[in-house]
């Protein structure tokens, strides 16, 4: 069974990527991107292990979903703050993810994926990355969008999770294999992910040209 | 069975591909919208810092031009007055002490005639300072000195003084506007007559300066290239977002009617 898929390789490349270009990083937000990574790969390449052990691995999954909410909304937080106060918002969405979860979770119990929590949660984001695209536009500075990273760490989290709601609303019903063992939903998440990567390897391109352009 | 599962995997790849192309096609557009915003932002600053180089040029204008005035001045005037106190003191005899008394006398009022010239032109030597008690004044002031010439005859309407509003800046402008049409007057009219007429009224201001002279062919001029100083006031108008109609017909004079947004 594979153990190491194309997302534990996108994944380790983003964090080699983030430890080489945000460790020496001063905001708090940048370095936190290092530790999630961390952790983002641990609960992959775990999740993967399991799953080549065809040990149940789901509970697995949920459990990193909690993580992955607080670390976007963070991630929001830290983008938005620059144009408004953030937090009404910020908490209103972590308040709305963590509800749906824990009623699920009480629900359908902790071991069946968290499909529902995804869909709102990605919805969310989506609508946070959009007004956050309002605010730039709507700003008078006039930013250098090609080295601005906060704005392409947002781009990534909008294509990760626009371009997964297809896959989220047909969850259930979605288990048509493209190749032998390879289950559509599966690709479109090896997709999404090699993007969310690649967009986040850039904005630590960028972050590194920021900070040295400051210093 | 199968076959619907297939229809839905492909709904959901199709699905999928258009739910990645909106956000590249989103970025697209923000990218281009921020360049085009940048290009904006350039443009005000290019013109901001033209406008501020004008403004400096106007300044200098009208210091060059107030100095020319006082240089006349010193010359014709203040020089006269003592070149004959001068005399008239020369002229002195103290054995008659009759006569001597109205020489000195008179000589004393030319000195203080003199004094009060100089004091006059003193109050022209803060160039800067000109349009800092309102346009209306700085206006008066430079009719002043186009009367005292005596060579023309004069119909003033001016009502801009205790204006309620003021815009320094433009101010400036137009009181270098006002100075350019008396130059030409003065360089190339050959008028005997002239007549300005100036007021606000729903906030702009108008300044209406008329003319008997021999007039000119604006087109012609324009031809020549030898309407420098016309180019400037249109140039300098335009920068104010102001209107200038000028009227001119050769042997039966000019006149011009300059609308100012104010303030």
């Amino acid at each position: 069974m594979r153990i190491i898929s194309p997302i534990i390789i996108a994944e380790l490349f983003c964090l080699i990527a983030a430890i080489f270009l945000l460790s020496k990083d001063k905001i708090k937000f940048w370095k936190v991107n290092i530790a999630y990574l961390c952790i983002a790969l641990i609960t992959e390449s775990y999740g993967s292990y399991l799953s080549s052990k065809s040990i149940h691995n789901i509970w697995w999954y949920n459990s990193f979903i909690l993580l992955e909410v607080a670390f976007i909304f963070y991630g929001l937080y830290h983008c938005l703050k620059e144009y408004i106060n953030p937090k009404p918002l910020i908490f209103g969405g972590l308040g709305i993810s963590y509800a749906i979860f824990i009623t699920y979770a009480i629900l359908d119990g902790y071991t069946t994926y968290a499909n529902t929590t995804v869909t709102v949660m990605s919805v969310i984001f989506v609508a946070y990355c959009l007004y956050y695209y309002y605010l730039l536009l709507k700003d008078e500075r006039v930013v250098e969008l090609k080295y601005h990273p906060e704005f392409w760490w947002i781009t990534a989290v909008l294509f990760y999770y626009f371009g997964g709601t297809t896959s989220n609303l047909f969850y259930w019903i979605l288990k048509f294999e493209i190749l032998k063992n390879f289950p559509l939903r599966l690709i479109i998440f090896y997709i999404t992910n090699i993007i969310l990567c690649s967009i986040w390897i850039y904005t630590y391109i960028c972050r590194a040209k920021q900070r040295k352009l400051q210093s | 069975m199968q076959s619907q599962t297939t229809q839905i995997a492909i709904l959901v790849a199709v699905g999928t591909l258009i739910f990645l192309l909106v956000p590249f096609f989103l970025v697209m557009y923000i990218r281009s919208y921020v360049r085009h915003k940048k290009n904006h932002v350039l443009e005000k600053e290019t013109m901001k810092q033209k406008f501020e180089a004008e403004m400096l040029q106007t300044l200098v204008e009208v210091q060059d031009q107030t100095m020319q005035t006082i240089a006349t001045e010193l010359h014709d005037n203040v020089g006269q007055l003592l070149s004959l106190t001068t005399l008239t003191l020369n002229s002195i005899n103290l054995g008659d002490s009759e006569k001597a008394g109205k020489k000195i006398e008179s000589s004393l009022s030319l000195v203080n005639k003199s004094i009060k010239e100089l004091r006059e032109l003193a109050k022209l030597l803060h160039g800067e300072q000109l349009v800092e008690n309102g346009i209306g004044h700085a206006i008066e002031q430079e009719i002043n000195w186009l009367s005292k010439s005596g060579a023309y005859e004069l119909k003033v309407s001016n009502q801009l003084f205790d204006l309620q509003v003021a815009s320094p800046n433009k101010d400036l402008i137009i009181l270098r506007l006002l100075q350019e049409i008396i130059n030409n007057i003065i360089k190339h009219a050959k008028a005997s007559y002239i007549e300005i007429d100036c007021y606000y009224a729903h906030e702009t201001l108008y300044l209406k300066v008329k003319e008997n002279g021999i007039g000119f062919s604006y087109d012609e001029k324009k031809q020549k290239k030898t309407g420098m100083g016309l180019n400037s006031i249109y140039k300098r108008i335009e920068m104010i977002n102001g209107k200038l109609v000028l009227n001119s017909k050769l042997n039966k004079g000019t006149s011009i009617a300059i609308e100012i947004p104010y303030p």
